[in-house]
């Protein structure tokens, strides 16, 4: 199945913050065993939501500049609650500092007004041609793939 | 080979400040693994693994978070709260815990703020105890 934790970008301020939400669904492969008799969404996966919404927030506020926009740190990671079926986790995640090759947030998940995940990151950004000149075609497919993939989460 | 509490919370500290990435001073005897701490389910078998090599004690996974194997039995479980079966079962694994407050209301996201610090010390003195 894809691992995509975050559904839809409800709000953007470039620069700044970004609001966005993940449905949990009882279909996600990996509920199967996490666990059997009480599916909630794994603790790391609701980290990933933050990191995901940080990162769309940082593409749109580098307009796309980098194909690669990865977890550099992730500290003071504290769950309060379970995530399961049914449940509609809202993230909030708000940048400290955005520059050209690093970034890093403060983030909150809540269902509701209840928390269920806090924690502190950073990325960072590069391209892979600036590894290897030969990868340029792959940052621009990757890039286009990811725009396509911002429009379907901002676009209801 | 007896530790004191005070020996067994400074190994405990050690570990978890390995296994979760958290400064020491975060690692204080009330201290919550999964709401301040951080940890979670990938989590348990590193602390568990480097609990038995820092103290010689075998732990077997559900004895020392019986949140999970609890979790997983549907007698133990229902509509969010723990059953009462499913209460007797944590006590139980948890005898030196004052379950009291939980018992009112035990619902299962609260079963995280139940796993302190302490509760791994009090576990560990018990083994070792049981060992001597």
């Amino acid at each position: 199945m894809k691992f995509v934790l975050v559904d839809k970008i409800v709000n953007i301020l470039p620069g700044k913050e970004i609001q966005t939400v993940k449905n949990v669904s009882l279909s996600e492969e990996y509920l199967a065993d996490h666990f059997p008799t009480f599916p909630v969404l794994p603790g790391v996966f609701l980290l990933q939501g933050l990191v995901e919404s940080a990162c769309w927030l940082v593409r749109e506020s580098e307009n796309f500049a980098h194909s690669m926009v990865l977890l550099a740190q992730a500290k003071n990671v504290k769950y309060k609650s379970f995530a399961a079926p049914g449940m509609n986790i809202q993230y909030t995640v708000t940048a400290k500092d955005i520059e050209e090759t690093i970034s890093s947030f403060t983030g909150v998940g809540e269902c509701n007004g209840q928390p269920i995940v806090e924690a502190r990151f950073s990325l960072r950004h590069f391209n892979l041609a600036e590894q290897d000149s030969r990868l340029a075609a792959e940052d621009a497919y990757i890039i286009e793939k990811l725009k396509e993939r911002m429009k379907l989460l901002t676009g209801f | 080979m007896g530790m004191t509490r005070e020996q067994i919370l400074v190994e405990v500290q050690s570990v978890l400040v390995e296994a979760l990435g958290v400064d020491e001073e975060e690692v204080t005897p009330d201290a919550a693994l999964m709401s301040d701490l951080g940890a979670e389910s990938i989590d348990f078998l590193d602390i568990i693994f480097r609990m038995e090599k820092a103290f010689g004690i075998k732990i077997p996974r559900e004895e020392l978070f019986p949140a999970e194997s609890l979790l997983s039995n549907s007698e133990y479980v229902s509509n969010g709260k723990l059953t009462h079966q499913g209460l007797m079962e944590l006590k139980k694994r948890m005898p030196h815990s004052d379950l009291s407050a939980f018992a009112e209301d035990p619902s299962v996201n609260k079963i995280g703020d139940l796993f302190t610090v302490d509760v791994l010390v009090g576990f560990v003195d018990a083994k070792l105890n049981a060992k001597a």
